[in-house]
């Protein structure tokens, strides 16, 4: 396997909304672990079956290491989906905290209310 | 009750809901396969792609029916205007000895 990151990129973007090369590449990521999934999870049940012989474990063990680094699930990071932020992210609404204040307050999150007591 | 009677039942216990018997607690990796995929979930993070004006453009187009993109009529304006006032963009160089004249004029 070719150590290429641009064998990820889909021919034609498929986004829409706020668009920067820091989120392509996080989509990138994310579509090349959802793709490679099963293989990593089979490479991994292998690696942990201490019934299976040492050196099948080790070959899985270099197999898996090998891996494309899209492919692996510690590479994809939250962005927020209105600005590409990477930090603060609120994982239930997929925004930016500062994103999340102006869309709250401009009333687009439903449920969403400005705490007063 | 006795060991074997409770292993024996441990063990239909398995087979009735399909899980792995396991009396000597071997590390068999079996918790893995039990894992859900993550992948669909993390891949669904950001939005995608939904069907733009440029899409309904290209879809009726060959059926002769006409469309009218305001965004893209100014475009048009704007570069007409800027090409009477001498501002267009330069054409492109096709060949490779084009692109060195040009470079020589500077």
């Amino acid at each position: 396997m070719s150590k290429v990151a641009s064998m990820f990129h889909p021919k034609r973007l498929d986004l829409s909304g706020f668009v920067n090369t820091r989120l392509i590449r996080d989509h990138n990521k994310r579509n090349a672990f959802a793709q490679m999934e099963p293989e990593r999870q089979a490479l991994r049940y292998i690696i942990r079956n201490t019934s299976l012989p040492q050196r099948t474990r080790a070959q899985a063990q270099l197999q898996l290491s090998q891996m494309h680094c899209y492919t692996r699930p510690t590479q994809i990071k939250n962005r927020c989906v209105a600005s590409g932020t990477a930090r603060s992210v609120f994982r239930n609404f997929r925004l930016n905290r500062f994103q999340f204040r102006m869309q709250a307050l401009a009333g687009e999150l439903p449920g969403v209310k400005k705490a007063s007591w | 009750m006795s060991q074997s009677r409770i292993l024996d039942l441990v063990k239909t216990q398995c087979r009735i809901f399909s899980l792995n018997f396991n009396p000597q607690r071997l590390r068999l990796g079996n918790k893995i396969l039990r894992q859900r995929l993550r992948g669909p979930t993390l891949a669904a993070w950001y939005p995608k792609k939904t069907v733009s004006f440029r899409d309904l453009q290209n879809t009726y187009k060959p059926l002769g029916l006409t469309t009218f993109d305001e965004a893209e009529d100014d475009r048009e304006e704007a570069i007409q205007i800027a090409k009477l006032r001498g501002k267009g963009r330069p054409k492109k160089k096709r060949t490779a000895a084009e692109s060195r004249s040009a470079k020589k004029k500077k």
